[in-house]
C-alpha cells in the first residue's frame, strides 16, 4: 500500500493491525509524532489525514492506503515556519515541548475548518490536547493570533 | 589566607541540607534593582521553541540507535504475596524475543526499598520480570507467554488500616518509618491554646495525585569498550549517573548520561529509574542498544506520586485575630518507600505564632512508592493550612485576607532567621487590587439560586535560594559566538534561555549570539537536579562568574586592539565601545583577530549567606462558580501575585506560574488515584480516568510577579518561581467553593460528588 507523508511517497506493507503512529514513528522514522497514551485520550499524536485531524494511534495504517498524512515534520521548518508554528513561539505557548506537535496540527486543522475562531471555538477546537505543563493560556492566544495571520484559504 | 572550601546551607524541596562549596573565583556586585541591564529582564523568545515547533527535538523514545531492541515489563497484578512460579521459557522460545531479565540474573538494584524484580509483591504493577524483543510490540506479546503464579498475601493499602493493630506488615522493619512520628515544635501550644479566645479544629484530606508527565520515564542505553551512554528523560543527569555508576559497579568516568530533551518530570525523575537500570542491564547482557520507555499504564502507577495526607487541625487566636497557636496532627501516605516530605513545614513558616507544634505519622503500605511532586509537602500542607485560616476567619467575622495580614511573620520563626527578602505584603496589596478582592467580597455571594458564586484566597511560601555546587563554562568561538556550558537540565523550564540571557548580559553580546548546551555528564561541568526551583538561582550566578572572566578576557584582547585598557571597556549588543576615544568594535570581529584563541571563562556558585532564609512567597486568589444541582464547580479567574526576587524572562516566568496554577486547579478539582481498596490496585491507570486539566477547563489567570531583585540571596537577585504556583492554587480555589456554599471545604478534590455531599441533603 502507498502512504503520502508530507509530500513524499511511500510504499509499506503494515501488518493490518498496525496503526498509523507506529508506522510514521516505527517504519519512516517520523518521531515528531508522539505516543503519549496509546487510547485517543491526549492528542499528543494528532496528525492529519487528508487535511483531517486524526488520533494517529486509533488510526490503523491499512485505512490510509493512498491517503495524504501530514505530521510536524511536514508543517514548516526554520526560515519557513507555519503561522501557527511561528505564533507558538511568538506567544511561548510550549514548555517541554512534549504535546506541541500535536497542538499544532491540531490546531492547524482547527483553523482550516474555522477560519475566524472565537475563544470559546479554539477551547472546544483543543480540548482534545491535553499538556500537562498548563500552556493552554498561551496557545488560546497563539491559535486566535495565527487565524489572524492565516488568510481564508491559507 | 582565605579558606577555600566552606560549607553553607542550601534548601532543596524543604529540606535542608548542608553542602561543601569552592568559594568561586570572584564575587560579583549583586544586580540591584538600579542596575542598568538589557538582556536580563527582556521577554526573549524561548531558545529551544523551533527545535519544539517544527518535531525536531529528539525526546529520549525518539533515539534510534542501529541494532537498538525493545523492552516490555511485566508487572504484579495483586498488591502482596509471592511468586511461586515465573517460567519465562515460552516467551524465549518465541521469534523475535532476545532476553528476560528476571531477579536471578540482575544486579542487586534498590528503588524505594524495594529490590528490583523481586519475587515477594510488594504493590501493584511492581515489575516481576523483562522481556527483550526485536520490536516493542513482540516483547509485549511475549510477556503473555510467560508463566507465573503468585501466592497471594493480606495487603494494606490505606493508612488508616496500616496503623490499626494487628495489621499485615509492609515492611520487615513495621509500617511507619523509623523516625516517624517526625514531631517540629517551638513555643507552647497548650498555653497558647488557653490563651485563645476562640479555637477551630477541622480535619482535611488530600488524594494521592500523580505526576502524568506526557513523557513517560524511559532510557535508551549502550555499551561501547566498558563504557554505558545512557539517554535519559531525568531532571538530574548528574544523580542518574551516580545511581548507574553504583549499580553496575562502574567508576563515573565510564558512565554518560545525556538529557536534551524531556517531556516533563514534575519531581518524578530526579535518578535513575526502573527503567534505567533495565536497559542498561539488557544493553549488557545483549552487546545491542536497548530502548526501555514506560508504558502509559506503568507510568501512572509506578512512577511516583504526591502523597495522600489527613490534616487535622486546631488554631487559636485572639478576637482580634492574633494567632496563639497551630497544631498539626498529619498522617502521610508513603505507598511502600518514599522521602518524608511533610505538610507540617508550612505551618510553622507562613504565619506569625509563637506555639507551634506539628506530628507527621509517615506510613508505608501496599502501594507504588511517593515521589517529589512540585513543592511536595507544602502543597498538600497548604491545603489544610489555607482552609483552617478560612474557617477561622468565619469563626472571627473576619476578612480572610484581613486575618493573613495580622499575623504577617516577619522573620523564620523556626530558625530564629531573617528573611533575605519578603514581599508577601506587596502580594497581597497588588494581588487583591488586581482581583478586586473588597469589592467582590463584600458584594452577595453564595445565595439561593442554582448556580453559585464565591471567592477565596490563600498565601504561599517555599524555600526558593538554590545554592552550590554549580559550575559553569562560558567559551567564544571566533566567530564571536558564545557557548554556555553547564550540566544543569532544561524540563521546558526555560533555563536554556535564562541562562543565556545572563551571559549575554554580562558580554554585553546580542542573545542571538548566545547558545547553552545542557544535560551531558560527560562534556559538561557538574550542576544539580533541576528540583526545587532551584536551577536558575543556583546556575546562574555561576554562568554571570563564568561570564565576567571571559569578558575579562575578551576587553584584555580588545583594548590592544582599540589602543585604550580594559577598564575604559563596555559592550553592549555585541559591540565593544572604548569610552575615551569613542573607538568601537564588533565582539565578532575581536574574535576573528584572534583567530582559534578560544576565550574561555569558568564560574562556579558561592555559598549561601549565613544565617538567612531564602524564600519566594505568594497570593493566590480565586472565583468560582459552584452548580449546585450537578456539583460542578467551574474556576472563572485566578489572580496569582510573587515575590521571586529578579525575574530574569518574564515571559518564561509567566508560563510557569500558569502551568502551576493549572497543576493546582487539578489538583483542587479532578485529580485523584482511585485504589480499589480489596484488591489493592489502582484502578484509574489512564488519562481518561485520571483528570488532568484540559483546555476548555482553564480560567482567565492573571499571574504576575511583585517585588524586587533579592540581593542577599545571590548576585543574580533571582530566587525560584516554578513551585510556589501550584502551592495556594488549590486552598484558594476550595476557600472559593466555601464562600460560595456557606459551608466547610476538608476534602479535595472537589469532584461532583463530594461538592453535592458538602450541599444540605434537602436543599
Amino acid at each position: 500500500m502507498r502512504l503520502i507523508v508530507n509530500g513524499a511517497s511511500h510504499d509499506v506493507t503494515p501488518p493490518a493491525h498496525e496503526t498509523l503512529l507506529a508506522t510514521l514513528r516505527e517504519r519512516l522514522e517520523l518521531t515528531g509524532t508522539k505516543l503519549v497514551c496509546g487510547r485517543g485520550e491526549c492528542g499528543a499524536c494528532t496528525v492529519l489525514v487528508d487535511g483531517v485531524s486524526v488520533y494517529s494511534c486509533l488510526t490503523l495504517t491499512a485505512a490510509c492506503d493512498d491517503c495524504r498524512i501530514t505530521t510536524i515534520e511536514g508543517v514548516g521548518r526554520d526560515g519557513a515556519l507555519h503561522p501557527v508554528q511561528a505564533a507558538f513561539i511568538e506567544y511561548d505557548a510550549l514548555q517541554c515541548g512534549f504535546c506541541t506537535p500535536g497542538q499544532i496540527l491540531a490546531a492547524i486543522a482547527l483553523l482550516r475548518d474555522n477560519v475566524h475562531p472565537t475563544e470559546d471555538d479554539v477551547r472546544r477546537g483543543m480540548s482534545g490536547n491535553l499538556c500537562r505543563c498548563g500552556t493552554y493560556p498561551k496557545i488560546v492566544r497563539a491559535v486566535l493570533a495565527a487565524a489572524e495571520q492565516t488568510l481564508p484559504n491559507g | 589566607m582565605a579558606k577555600r572550601f566552606v560549607t553553607t546551607k542550601v534548601e532543596i524541596e524543604g529540606r535542608e541540607e548542608t553542602k561543601v562549596v569552592e568559594l568561586p573565583s570572584r564575587n560579583p556586585t549583586p544586580w540591584g534593582d538600579d542596575a542598568d541591564l538589557h538582556v536580563v529582564g527582556q521577554r526573549v523568545p524561548r531558545m529551544d521553541a523551533i527545535e519544539k515547533v517544527t518535531g525536531d527535538a529528539r525526546y529520549t523514545a525518539d533515539i534510534q540507535l542501529a541494532g537498538m531492541l525493545h523492552v516490555a515489563l511485566l508487572r504484579a497484578p495483586i498488591a502482596r504475596g509471592r511468586v511461586t512460579t515465573l517460567d519465562l521459557s515460552p516467551a524465549l522460545a518465541l521469534p523475535g524475543v532476545r532476553a528476560a531479565l528476571t531477579v536471578d540474573d540482575t544486579p542487586d538494584i534498590a528503588l524505594d526499598g524495594v529490590r528490583l524484580f523481586d519475587r515477594t509483591i510488594y504493590y501493584a504493577n511492581q515489575p516481576v520480570a523483562a522481556v527483550c524483543a526485536d520490536s516493542l510490540e513482540i516483547a509485549e506479546r511475549a510477556l503473555h507467554a510467560i508463566v507465573i503464579s503468585i501466592e497471594a498475601d493480606p495487603h494494606v493499602v490505606t493508612a488508616e488500616r496500616a496503623l490499626a493493630a494487628g495489621a499485615p506488615r509492609v515492611r520487615s522493619s513495621g509500617n511507619t518509618p523509623r523516625t516517624s512520628p517526625r514531631v517540629m515544635s517551638r513555643g507552647d501550644v497548650d498555653a497558647g491554646l488557653r490563651d485563645a479566645d476562640v479555637m477551630i479544629t477541622r480535619e482535611y484530606r488530600t488524594p494521592t495525585a500523580l505526576h502524568t508527565a506526557l513523557e513517560p520515564h524511559g532510557a535508551v542505553a549502550e555499551w561501547s569498550g566498558g563504557h554505558l551512554t545512557v539517554w535519559e528523560s531525568t531532571q538530574g543527569i548528574f544523580n542518574t549517573r551516580r545511581d548507574i555508576a553504583k549499580a553496575f559497579a562502574l567508576p563515573l568516568s565510564s558512565v554518560r548520561v545525556i538529557k536534551n530533551y524531556m517531556g516533563g518530570g514534575f519531581g518524578a525523575k530526579n535518578g535513575a529509574s526502573h527503567a534505567t537500570y533495565i536497559a542498561a542491564a539488557f544493553a549488557r547482557k545483549l552487546g545491542r542498544p536497548i530502548r526501555c520507555i514506560l508504558d502509559r499504564e506503568g507510568e501512572q502507577t509506578d512512577a511516583g506520586n504526591r502523597s495522600a495526607t489527613t490534616q487535622r487541625v486546631t488554631i487559636g487566636a485572639k478576637r482580634d485575630g492574633t494567632l496563639t497557636a497551630i497544631t498539626l496532627d498529619a498522617t502521610i501516605s508513603l505507598g511502600i518507600g518514599g522521602w518524608l516530605a511533610g505538610p507540617g513545614r508550612i505551618y510553622h513558616e507562613l504565619y506569625r505564632c509563637a506555639n507551634v507544634r506539628s506530628s507527621e505519622t509517615f506510613v508505608y503500605m501496599n502501594t507504588a512508592a511517593m515521589a517529589s511532586f512540585r513543592a511536595p509537602g507544602s502543597v498538600e500542607g497548604a491545603f489544610g493550612l489555607e482552609c483552617a485560616m478560612d474557617a477561622l476567619a468565619r469563626e472571627l467575622d473576619l476578612d480572610p485576607l484581613e486575618l493573613r495580614r495580622r499575623n504577617y511573620a516577619q522573620h523564620d520563626q523556626d530558625k530564629g532567621r531573617a528573611y533575605s527578602d519578603k514581599h508577601l505584603d506587596e502580594c497581597y496589596r497588588l494581588g487583591a487590587e488586581r482581583f478586586g478582592w473588597s469589592r467582590t467580597r463584600d458584594a452577595k455571594r453564595g445565595g439561593s439560586s442554582r448556580m453559585r458564586r464565591g471567592v477565596g484566597m490563600a498565601s504561599l511560601t517555599w524555600g526558593a535560594g538554590g545554592g552550590p555546587p554549580a559550575y559553569a563554562t562560558v567559551r567564544i568561538n571566533r566567530d564571536g559566538t558564545i557557548e554556555v556550558l553547564t550540566g544543569a537540565q532544561d524540563l521546558g523550564t526555560g533555563a536554556r534561555t535564562v541562562l543565556a540571557q545572563i551571559a549575554a548580559e554580562v558580554l554585553g553580546a546580542k542573545i542571538t549570539d548566545v547558545r547553552t548546551v545542557l544535560g551531558d555528564t560527560e562534556r559538561l561541568p557538574f550542576a544539580s537536579n533541576s528540583w526545587g526551583s532551584i536551577t536558575t538561582a543556583s546556575v546562574g550566578p555561576a554562568v554571570r562568574v563564568a561570564a565576567e572572566e571571559a569578558r575579562d578576557s575578551l576587553f584584555e584582547a580588545a583594548a590592544g586592539m582599540l589602543g585604550t585598557e580594559p577598564e575604559d571597556l563596555e559592550s553592549r549588543d555585541g559591540e565593544i565601545h572604548a569610552k575615551s576615544n569613542d573607538a568601537c568594535m564588533l565582539i565578532r570581529d575581536v574574535c576573528e583577530k584572534l583567530g582559534d584563541v578560544m576565550i574561555i571563562g569558568q564560574g562556579s556558585r558561592g555559598p549561601n549567606p549565613d544565617k538567612t532564609a531564602i524564600s519566594a512567597f505568594g497570593a493566590q486568589f480565586a472565583e468560582v462558580e459552584v452548580d449546585t444541582e450537578t456539583g460542578r464547580v467551574r474556576v472563572l479567574r485566578i489572580v496569582s501575585a510573587h515575590d521571586s526576587g529578579r525575574i530574569i524572562n518574564p515571559t518564561l516566568a509567566e508560563s510557569q506560574l500558569e502551568g502551576g496554577i493549572i497543576q493546582g486547579l487539578g489538583y483542587a478539582l479532578f485529580e485523584e488515584r482511585v485504589l480499589d481498596e480489596r484488591l489493592g490496585v489502582p484502578v484509574n491507570p489512564t488519562m481518561h480516568d485520571y483528570k488532568i486539566p484540559t483546555i476548555a477547563d482553564i480560567p482567565a489567570i492573571d499571574a504576575f510577579f511583585v517585588g524586587a531583585s533579592d540581593t542577599v540571596a545571590n548576585h543574580t537577585g533571582a530566587k525560584g518561581l516554578a513551585e510556589p504556583p501550584i502551592i495556594g492554587t488549590a486552598p484558594a480555589i476550595a476557600n472559593a467553593v466555601a464562600n460560595a456554599l456557606g459551608v466547610d471545604v476538608t476534602e479535595i478534590p472537589l469532584t461532583p460528588w463530594r461538592v453535592l455531599a458538602l450541599l444540605p441533603r434537602d436543599s
